[in-house]
């Protein structure tokens, strides 16, 4: 604390919240909290889900008003109306789930809200030059006019903080930057970060991942059930000690575990070429029991891979075969009737229909394949919708509740609970495509423990994760994908982080000799 | 090889394209080559009037050997005006129209008649370069169904009248005669009550007069909506072809079928049988028929230079007729032989 | 440019098939006949398209056409004002109408199908009672105004030929348009809003007044577009002028290239939109061989049939993209 004191008192404030309080119908979502933030500071929060990290953000960055409390900029009172007022006093919110407009190409983008003009219209040439600039500082290369919707997840991500750069802020809010970006792409992003604390800007930063915590962060705010529960400066950044004030205990997530006992041939890929990579013939098989890993960079191609198993982007060339039987190319429905299920990487698009509840999204599958003339069964609905909630602990207050409202890790519970709630109709192989990807550390534990249920109870898993951490800690093998080619299988002794990323990553030096 | 084939796929497409249409193009010849004359028959919206109209000229098409086409403008004005000027474009050798709005189509009327033939029917444009009017004396039919009112009610009543809508010439004199004759005022085919207030007379009041638009929907509503707001009125007037069946719906819902009784305009299947029934006391028949045939005969004998047919006052009278019990079993046989077959 | 080759591929098809079907179409009567309808139609498909490219949509352009083009004549005629008062005080009223629609979707939230629906009903019945429904018409007056509707600007070296003073309004409106898109802030902000309203919103763009304007511009244009109609026709009848106008303008938006998705479309796209829809009925009446009955179903099918076959194209170039991309 006295160390604290001293960095705090040596460089100026320039954002205080002081008694923070914001209340939703049903949830207090913080109550009475604090944050300093320090010129030249990065200033990690984090907590697990639902601890009111978001509303925090969201109230820094001006898209929601606290009940009470004050805001200081620079000492001074603060009032923050909308997203505009809190950009033009130099706080910008860089999103999770991406705000970026699709159709427009990245120059717009980046300069989107801001465009700098000449004579009342657009100067491109400007524009284009702030563009180049910002990406540059990234280390992206793309053409500057390709729309955004064409990139992949992670460049897009690039673009977002590029965006955040380009308004010259002097306050940066990171919401879980590095999601969606492989470790050579979040690597930058830190050199960058740390470039920004070099010319004085403040940073927030929220992520899940207490290995980036640890190695970028001045200090670290620790959110739990929407109040302050403690800080950590520079040396006392520790795994165990940010778990402990988050859970309010100590418990390492990834425990030690035993070999598993494997069962018959589940999932059998041959000479699967998919369409985003038809150049690859890709085979592989999963065992009854078996959890398996499927590691590469952003861009590898395992998202096209585990689409092209399920079926919703249809096959090149290939079979796939579950339980020795065929699957019909390019049916979803056929996949999920031989026992396939797919729990997608974008959960708000492809996971969950964010209108409905609980009860509507978890009976989504299962209601499919009732039948009993179309007459959905209400009564079943509901209980499975309170089973899954049990089950897999969504947090929640009733099956009646509206998806959207729900926190990142109860939302990938509820896309589970969708396939698992009919225990009849669980799938023999789950394929996963980063089910952690945005979910605090608590859930993340709590869906490791389901999955490793799951695989004990005789499930085949196909795990497709960029985190190489849960990969080596989970799988009993591992895939590794590069630009679609499946370049190595690596078996549980020999998987390492090393390892993988000689897998993954591209031999540049033998393509400059070819 | 991938683009050989397209740009010959695309080839075969514009070739196939270009059969296609040079096919169509020779059938619009005809087997006699150009010398058949080609007639446009063009009418103020789409109806069933018209149908019996449409069968009239094509009929006359046939026996004067042209080739005649039937154009209903589906959205009004404008669409009337595209027609026209599309049928010019072509060449027509004639064109039958009837204007939407007479006083202010004068322009493209004359613009159509400085190019082919032009005759009005069923509504006349006087100050436009058209060469005849075939129509009926609107005014003259109105009192001659303000007869048949004051004959199905001796001792005076009151009217509710019905009609499609009154920025057409014809349908405004067509009303004024219903409510001159039963106000027993002098012959002026130009005076004009606008609707809204009602006319009292010595012996017969005038409730009102509703429009439609040519809206059966609201067609029926009106005549619904009068008889829930007048309960005691006399009798129903739908002045336009469709307008006696809705009032006979209107009253069959109402119960007071009989009751209230309808006098019409024109030969819907309904009114006749409204007649025949005794609903219906009597209704006034133009000629749609006579129209179509009568302007394509026109326009066939002026196409050939032919101007014998032409009335030195430039109207062709269709005279309209009282249809009542005693005749309507017979108009209604003549009228399945004109429209039986095309 | 990639984007409207479908659109135009198709108006030359409709072009050439119907000159060969027909000698009259390529006359110089008809192709004025054909500039002047599309630039009136175009007009309005302008203010259609601002508003898709928003992720909006306008019901009421019809009805608004109706509207101004009952109220032009009726101030005119039955008042006696004189011509530049009225004409300022028809613009100034679908420019309101526009800005209320805006105001209405923006700061009211409600939904803009609800909104302009309601529009559509409101403003025939409107123009129907102040008129009781009687036609409203120039009488043969008011020839020098009713020049910009049907007036013709001789074109030097050609006698049967002159352009229509529509085109050129549409021309001047066009560029303008395209200018606004393409060439400025707000078009930017507009294309955001309809790619994406929350991002535009959270890159600190006031969005409710980026879609209110396109609200407003839509109605102004669908306004003004009623004017030259009037003044083109000479007369309109409350009951059926500009009936089903809306729906011709948003065909020959999203024939011209506009998502209903918002966040895309040209003006050019739009243009030629507009075009096919006329070209179309021109072809159905200078040809013989197709009844006018079936008019609706012919002008539905060939839509259709662009739309399907440009979608056809799209995947066949992505397919060989990815095939070039492979073996390259």
């Amino acid at each position: 604390m006295v160390a604290d004191e001293r960095r705090l008192t040596a460089t100026p404030l320039v954002l205080e919240a002081c008694g923070l309080h914001k209340r939703f119908p049903g949830v207090h979502a913080l109550t009475d909290v604090d944050l300093r933030l320090a010129s030249g500071e990065i200033l990690a929060v984090i907590g697990e889900n639902g601890a009111g990290k978001s509303t925090l953000m969201k109230v820094l960055s001006g898209a929601l008003a606290p009940d009470a409390g004050e805001l200081r900029l620079d000492g001074r009172p603060l009032r923050l109306r909308s997203v505009q007022e809190a950009l033009a006093r130099g706080v910008a919110l860089i999103h999770q789930e991406l705000m970026l407009a699709g159709d427009l190409d990245v120059t717009a983008n980046i300069t989107l809200g801001r465009e700098p003009r000449r004579f009342g219209f657009l100067d491109r040439r400007a524009a284009e030059e702030l563009a180049r600039r910002h990406l540059g500082e990234l280390g992206l290369e793309v053409a500057l006019d390709t729309p955004v919707s064409a990139l992949a997840l992670g460049q897009r991500q690039l673009v977002e903080i590029a965006k955040a750069l380009a308004t010259d802020a002097r306050i940066l809010i990171m919401d879980e930057p590095t999601s969606s970006l492989s470790a050579t792409e979040a690597t930058k992003l830190f050199d960058v970060m740390r470039a920004l604390r070099r010319r004085g800007k403040s940073i927030i930063y929220i992520s899940h991942r207490l290995g980036e915590v640890r190695g970028i962060a001045d200090r670290v705010l620790v959110l739990r059930d929407g109040a302050n529960a403690g800080e950590l400066t520079a040396g006392a950044i520790e795994h165990d000690a940010m778990v402990g004030l988050m859970l309010g205990r100590c418990e390492s997530v990834l425990r030690e575990r035993a070999p598993r006992t494997h069962g018959p041939l589940a999932l059998d890929v041959r000479g699967l070429r998919t369409a985003a990579y038809p150049t690859q013939a890709v085979d592989f098989s999963v065992a009854a029991g078996e959890f398996v890993g499927l590691a590469g960079l952003v861009g590898a191609g395992r998202t096209e891979l585990l689409e092209a198993v399920f079926g919703i982007v249809p096959a090149r060339a290939g079979t796939v075969r579950v339980a020795g039987r065929d699957v019909p190319r390019g049916s979803v429905a056929a996949a999920i009737a031989a026992g396939l299920a797919l729990v997608p990487e974008d959960r708000k698009r492809h996971g969950l229909v964010l209108e409905q509840d609980v009860r509507a999204n978890v009976s989504m599958v299962a209601s499919t394949r009732r039948g009993g003339f179309g007459r959905r069964d209400r009564k079943a609905e509901r209980d499975s919708a309170r089973r899954a909630i049990d089950e897999l602990g969504v947090r929640t207050r009733d099956d009646r509740t509206n998806v959207r409202t729900l926190s990142g890790g109860n939302q990938q519970k509820v896309v589970l609970g969708k396939w698992l709630a009919e225990p009849e109709l669980r799938p023999r192989v789950l394929l996963l495509d980063e089910p952690t990807r945005g979910v605090d550390v608590g859930s993340k534990a709590e869906i490791y423990r389901l999955l490793d249920r799951l695989a004990a109870d005789g499930m085949g898993i196909l795990f497709a994760s960029s985190e190489a951490e849960e990969v080596l800690a989970l799988a009993d093998r591992v895939l590794v994908l590069r630009e679609g080619e499946l370049t190595g299988v690596l078996g549980r002794d020999e998987a390492s982080e090393e390892a993988i990323l000689r897998l993954a990553a591209e031999p540049r030096a033998s393509e400059c000799s070819a | 090889m991938r683009t050989t084939e397209s740009s010959r796929v695309r080839r075969f497409a514009i070739a196939a394209l270009l059969v296609l249409a040079w096919a169509c193009s020779a059938s619009e010849q005809g087997a006699d080559g150009k010398t058949v004359p080609r007639l446009a028959f063009v009418t103020n919206g789409v109806a069933s009037f018209w149908v019996i109209a449409e069968k009239g000229a094509r009929a006359a098409g046939k026996a004067t050997g042209t080739k005649v086409s039937v154009h209903m403008p589906a959205e009004g004005i404008a669409d009337q005006k595209r027609i026209l000027e599309d049928l010019v474009t072509r060449r027509i050798d004639g064109i039958a129209v009837s204007p939407i709005d007479p006083a202010n189509q004068t322009e493209l009327l004359n613009a159509t008649a400085a190019r082919t033939n032009l005759i009005t029917h069923d509504s006349d444009a006087p100050d436009s370069k058209r060469v005849c009017y075939i129509g009926m004396d609107n005014y003259a039919a109105g009192r001659s169904c303000g007869q048949l009112v004051k004959e199905a009610l001796p001792d005076g009543g009151q009217v509710f009248l019905f009609i499609g809508r009154l920025e057409q010439d014809n349908a405004r004199r067509r009303r004024q005669g219903v409510i001159d004759e039963l106000l027993a005022r002098s012959h002026d085919p130009a005076r004009y009550d606008p609707p809204g207030q009602p006319l009292v007379g010595e012996s017969y009041t005038i409730l009102g007069t509703l429009t439609d638009q040519f809206d059966r929907a609201v067609g029926k509503a009106n005549a619904e909506d009068a008889l829930s707001k007048h309960p005691e009125v006399d009798a129903l007037v739908g002045l336009f072809a469709y307008n006696p069946p809705l009032c006979l719906a209107a009253l069959e819902q109402a119960g007071k079928l009989g009751e209230i009784v309808v006098i019409g305009f024109d030969e819907a299947d309904e009114t006749l049988r409204g007649i025949q029934d005794g609903t219906v006391y009597g209704t006034v028949v133009q000629d749609p028929y006579q129209y179509g045939y009568r302007s394509i005969a026109v326009l066939a004998a002026l196409a050939r230079g032919d101007r014998t047919l032409l009335p030195a006052s430039g109207f062709i009278d269709i005279p309209a007729r009282q249809i009542r019990a005693a005749e309507v079993d017979a108009f209604w046989a003549d009228l399945r032989a004109k429209t039986d077959g095309r | 440019m990639k984007k409207i080759l479908g659109i135009l591929g198709l108006l030359i098809a409709i072009c050439v098939f119907t000159s060969v079907a027909s000698p009259y179409f390529l006359t110089a009567f008809n192709i004025e006949n054909l500039l002047r309808r599309s630039a009136l139609f175009g007009i309005l498909s302008i203010g259609a398209g601002i508003v898709i490219m928003g992720r909006g949509i306008d019901l009421s352009i019809g009805s608004v056409v109706c509207l101004t083009g009952i109220v032009t004549p009726w101030l005119l005629t039955e008042h006696g004002w004189s011509v530049g008062p009225a004409v300022v005080v028809v613009l100034g009223l679908a420019l309101t109408l526009g800005v209320a629609h805006g105001l209405l979707i923006t700061r009211l939230g409600l939904q803009p199908f609800l909104v302009t629906l309601c529009g559509l009903l409101l403003y025939r019945g409107i123009a129907r009672g102040l008129t009781a429904d009687q036609t409203q018409g120039f009488r043969g007056e008011f020839a020098a105004l009713r020049h910009l509707g049907n007036g013709r600007i001789p074109v030097p070296g050609s006698d049967s030929f002159a352009l229509p003073v529509p085109c050129l309004i549409v021309g001047i409106l066009a560029v303008g348009a395209a200018v606004l898109l393409h060439r400025t802030v707000y078009g930017r902000h507009l294309l955001a809003v309809g790619s994406n309203e929350e991002a535009a919103r959270y890159s600190g763009i006031d969005t409710r007044r980026v879609t209110t304007v396109s609200y407003a511009l839509c109605s102004l244009l669908a306004g003004l577009g009623g004017l030259l109609f009037v003044l083109d026709v000479g007369s309109a009848q409350p009951v059926d002028f500009g009936n089903f106008y809306e729906l011709y303008a948003i065909a020959a938006a999203v024939l011209g290239g506009c998502s209903l998705r918002g966040g895309v479309g040209t003006i050019t796209g739009i243009l030629i939109g507009a075009a096919v829809m006329q070209v179309l009925r021109n072809m159905i009446t200078l040809t013989d061989w197709i009844p006018d009955t079936v008019e609706y179903a012919v002008i539905g099918a060939v839509i259709l049939a662009g739309v399907v076959v440009d979608e056809l194209v799209k995947r066949w170039a992505a397919a060989r993209a990815r095939n070039l991309a492979d073996t390259g």
